[in-house]
């Protein structure tokens, strides 16, 4: 077993641990401004801490933005990884090759949603002379920087328990009646996905922050089990193969990324103004309306799928 | 109310080295709205430093400039350029003036940043050409400019955005005396148009000089009144 997997992975690494190095060196500087800030006075420290300011601020955006950049790269790598890892056809195979792949990937999701967030909150704070919510923004900051932290340890973990030969299980429901979470069966969670959806839509327009907010991350759970466990079915027309990595490939015209990437958006546009509201007390209502249009856009793609299957064939999967 | 509050300034250059020194220290100094002020002092006696301070292209260590109420040490960067723009009328001893281009286009320039049309920027420049009697070489490349003529176009270029203030840093520092008169004639007309002017200077011309309201003395890095 070697972390050097490929070059993809090594450039990966790098990448990660100059991001890491900058995000340390950002978080050092964040303490001393937390513990002295104050904007008010005009004394040699707080000169010195505004400059710190400023250049903490440079580096952080181009840390938080190049994290967020680099996780498509991560799925990429990973995608390409299949390659030399024994029995994985796609992504599905290497992140599900050791205890550690599903845990790096949600941590990953995590921490896009928070840099998503940290990247608003810094926007809204560099549009006041004040900066009002700079001890805040460094706060979420400190908390996202944990994750990184964590993060990073997962990725050593992960890429250094990747078995190079023995055999990894892939799409590992291909073979298998197909096992859904709660005892759901295909069409209650069909049910609930379309619901959910209207629900959504419905409280954006309303402007329901809160309620939207809940209702977003429920969606994201039921998404993701209705995308891999029946619309995947569609995309790939095979009535076995439960795999939400696939549609990333090219056979499938990368159409995932479309998918995956509106969900991840709508829910991540649904969930922001809640959060900016209890951060800022800023209303940010206005994103609620990307969320609904982002959401509509995964449906229709999906349903897409569904509807074209059944007037190719006259039946459902 | 005053149009520029400085209290208690203080501009250190390399900070917590071997190095450091105070080019700034302690600098407490009111000019009131309209006000043209000279700060007198030798070659290295912090006047360069204040006015840059004042004109906000660097930030101070200590201390507090207030313009029109607002502490201009303080504003990030991005801001910083939009106060100096709107705000602020720069004269440099060294003109900096955008060579090849001509003098309409160089005193154009600052309004390139703005969304006024054509003919309303058409007139700001003639009327900033006008004030500094510079209108008859506006098609002329400023490169085959004399100087006196170099430092009216900067002059122009100054007012274009009509400035509450403006600042000059030596600017007879490269004229010959008859020159030097002429800008002497320019300053009685910002005079007249109640600006707020402060020169940084060491030349003996501005003694005693009618049109000048204050003049502070400076000596390492101190005012002297």
């Amino acid at each position: 077993m070697s972390i050097f997997l490929s070059n993809e992975i090594i450039v990966f690494l790098l990448i990660e641990i100059i991001l890491v190095v900058l995000m340390a060196i950002s978080q050092f500087n964040i303490i001393t401004i937390l513990r002295h800030w104050d904007f008010n006075a005009t004394t040699p420290l707080q000169y010195a801490l505004e400059k710190k300011n400023y250049l903490v601020n440079t580096i952080l955006y181009f840390t938080v933005t190049c994290k967020v950049v680099l996780f498509f790269f991560f799925i990429q790598s990973l995608n390409a990884l299949s390659g030399i890892v024994p029995g994985a056809m796609c992504s599905a195979g290497v992140v599900g090759s050791n205890h550690y792949g599903n845990a790096l990937l949600l941590l990953k999701l995590l921490l896009i949603f928070g840099f998503g967030l940290w990247l608003i909150i810094n926007k809204l704070d560099l549009l006041h002379i004040t900066f009002p919510y700079l001890k805040r923004k460094y706060t979420l900051f400190t908390v996202l920087f944990l994750g990184v932290l964590g993060e990073f340890v997962l990725e050593m973990l992960y890429f250094s328990n990747i078995p190079l030969t023995v055999p990894v299980f892939c799409c590992s429901v291909v073979f298998q009646a197909p096992r859904l979470p709660f005892g759901y069966t295909q069409t209650l969670l069909v049910l609930f996905f379309y619901t959910l959806l209207g629900a959504i839509i419905l409280l954006n327009h309303l402007k329901q922050t809160m309620a939207s907010f809940t209702c977003n991350l429920l969606f994201l759970f039921i998404a993701y089990y209705a995308i891999t466990y029946f619309f995947g079915l569609y995309i790939y027309e095979m009535p076995n193969h439960k795999c939400p990595y696939c549609m990333l490939q090219k056979e499938y015209y990368y159409i995932g990324y479309l998918i995956w990437g509106s969900l991840f958006l709508g829910i991540f546009f649904g969930i922001m103004p809640f959060l900016i509201e209890r951060i800022t007390q800023k209303s940010y209502v206005y994103l609620l309306k990307y969320s609904s249009m982002c959401l509509i856009v995964t449906a229709l793609i999906c349903s897409f799928y569904v509807v074209r299957y059944y007037l190719m064939t006259g039946v459902f999967l | 109310m005053s149009k520029i509050l400085i209290q208690n300034l203080h501009k250190l250059y390399n900070p917590n080295k071997p190095n450091a020194f105070y080019a700034l220290k302690n600098i407490n100094l009111i000019v009131e709205d309209a006000q043209i002020v000279i700060l007198k002092g030798v070659s290295g006696s912090g006047k360069s430093t204040l006015l840059s301070l004042i004109g906000g292209l660097s930030k101070p260590s200590e201390g507090k400039i207030v313009i029109n109420g607002q502490n201009i040490a303080k504003l990030p960067d991005i801001m910083s350029s939009a106060f100096r723009h709107k705000e602020i009328g720069f004269i440099f001893q060294s003109f900096n003036l955008l060579e090849g281009l001509s003098v309409y286009q160089n005193i154009l320039a600052p309004l390139a940043l703005t969304t006024l049309d054509k003919e309303a920027i058409h007139e700001k420049v003639s009327r900033a050409m006008q004030l500094a009697n510079i209108e008859h070489k506006k098609d002329q490349n400023v490169g085959s400019l004399s100087g006196g003529e170099r430092q009216r176009c900067a002059i122009a270029r100054a007012v274009v955005m009509e400035p509450e203030i403006i600042l000059a840093d030596e600017p007879t520092a490269n004229l010959d005396k008859e020159n030097a008169l002429i800008f002497i004639e320019i300053l009685k007309k910002f005079k007249a148009l109640h600006k707020t002017v402060i020169i940084a200077t060491h030349d003996t011309l501005f003694d005693d000089l009618g049109v000048i309201d204050r003049c502070v003395q400076m000596r390492d890095g101190e005012l002297l009144e």
